[in-house]
């Protein structure tokens, strides 16, 4: 009976590594979504508003997390950490949606000002 | 029975681990509740529901993912998205009340600057309406200036014409008549014996031409007063030559009249023998101071 487990380890120790490493493909798609929320972020001006930022960097950093275990073929891992650098550069990119929304209605209370002030006699 | 006690114990270890992992939720899972909380309760909630229902289903996501497989992989990775998204939702409600804030103050600047040209145009109309009036005012003042200076021009040809026909015609006396001016004004002198017989104040028929030639003179200055005097010699009496003086001046006044000169215009003296400009011991002295002069005031206003 010994014998027999010792028989049986083997193939299943490599199957539980195979089903934790392996079984899923490729996060390409997720890959992809992050990238384009990174760029997203960016491109609405995160890097200069500091929360926004921090979340930009978040995203970055779970993204280079990720890749590093899609080269070790851990793609159910590398999926989770994808789906948490697209939900961090979703959030950077409304703060700094926010942050650019909130200074065009300054500038435009500026202006109400200004006319106001022109009138004034 | 070894082995089977063996199996047994490593499954009732794993399940022991399995139920304390299913009773403490990850801390993921905890801060997106919060997050989703937090979000659901701002004040900005009601302006994004959409935001706050997918932050909802999110964290049910994850929660149905901690009940199904506990405290795994994938319950933490939902729960850390679900909290973003909560945060996300948070966020999406101020940039909906910046957005408004700025949409309100946009509306403001338009109405303010609508009202400022409506007011600047109210007072454009009212700055051209008064340009206008001032153009009329002036046009009208111009057209009365031009007919001023017309009439005026019109008045100076007139008067310059009047004193052209005035010293034409007594241009025209003085080739037959005495004509000179003195202190009285222009002074006409007609012989006494041309235009009477002796002792007599009827014009006589050959004075008659001489006497028009006066009229025509006369009749060009109708603005002015005429003066007629008669003189006479010192022969008779003061009284008899006062009298024959004024009766002869009457005479030549009334025929002046006849003529076309203004009655209103003339006034008559008789002088007598008063102011005689010869001397009386002599036959010529005599009939030059037997005359009638005619004075022509320089100024009717004066002579009046």
């Amino acid at each position: 009976m010994a014998r027999i487990s010792k028989l049986c380890a083997a193939p299943i120790a490599a199957l539980f590594m195979f089903a934790c490493s392996s079984g899923s493909p490729k996060p390409i798609a997720q890959i992809a979504s992050s990238e384009g929320a990174i760029r997203g972020a960016n491109e609405a001006g995160a890097q200069s508003v500091p929360n926004a930022k921090l979340y930009v960097q978040m995203a970055q950093e779970n993204r280079e997390r990720a890749l590093v275990l899609v080269e070790k073929d851990k793609n159910k891992q590398a999926e989770g950490l994808l789906m948490r650098s697209e939900a961090d550069a979703e959030l950077a990119l409304a703060i700094a949606r926010a942050d650019r929304a909130a200074r065009d209605a300054g500038k435009a209370s500026e202006r109400v000002e200004e006319l106001k002030g022109s009138v004034t006699p | 029975m070894k082995i089977s006690n063996g199996i047994f114990g490593s499954i009732l270890l794993s399940l022991a681990v399995t139920a304390c992992g299913a009773s403490r939720p990850p801390a993921e899972l905890v801060d997106a509740r919060a997050a989703y909380a937090k979000a659901q309760a701002s004040e900005t909630a009601s302006l994004v529901p959409a935001e706050i229902h997918i932050a909802q289903t999110s964290l049910d996501t994850a929660e149905r993912e901690f009940k199904h497989d506990g405290n795994s992989g994938r319950t933490r990775d939902l729960a850390y998205v679900a909290m973003r998204v909560a945060q996300r939702a948070e966020v999406l409600g101020t940039l909906a009340v910046a957005r408004g804030n700025a949409q309100s103050a946009e509306r403001d600047r338009e109405h303010l600057q609508t009202t400022i040209i409506s007011d600047q145009k109210s007072k454009l109309q009212s700055a051209e309406g008064a340009i206008q009036e001032q153009n009329q005012e002036l046009a009208k003042k111009q057209a009365e200036l031009q007919n001023q200076r017309q009439l005026t021009e019109a008045e100076r040809t007139a008067r310059v014409a009047a004193e052209q026909k005035v010293k034409d015609a007594m241009d025209a006396l003085a080739r037959s008549t005495s004509v000179k001016s003195d202190t009285r004004g222009t002074v006409i002198t007609l012989s006494g014996s041309v235009l009477f017989a002796t002792n007599q104040a009827a014009i006589l028929p050959g004075a008659q031409t001489q006497l028009n030639q006066v009229a025509e003179a006369l009749k060009t200055q109708a603005e002015r007063h005429f003066t007629i005097e008669g003189h006479t010699d010192n022969q008779g009496t003061d009284t008899v030559n006062a009298a024959l003086s004024e009766r002869r001046a009457a005479a030549v006044r009334d025929y002046l009249v006849v003529r076309g000169v203004a009655a209103s215009a003339v006034s008559v003296k008789g002088v007598g023998a008063s102011r005689p400009i010869a001397d009386n011991k002599t036959t010529e002295g005599r009939a030059m101071n037997r005359r009638v002069e005619i004075i022509v005031g320089n100024d009717a206003s004066a002579q009046n």
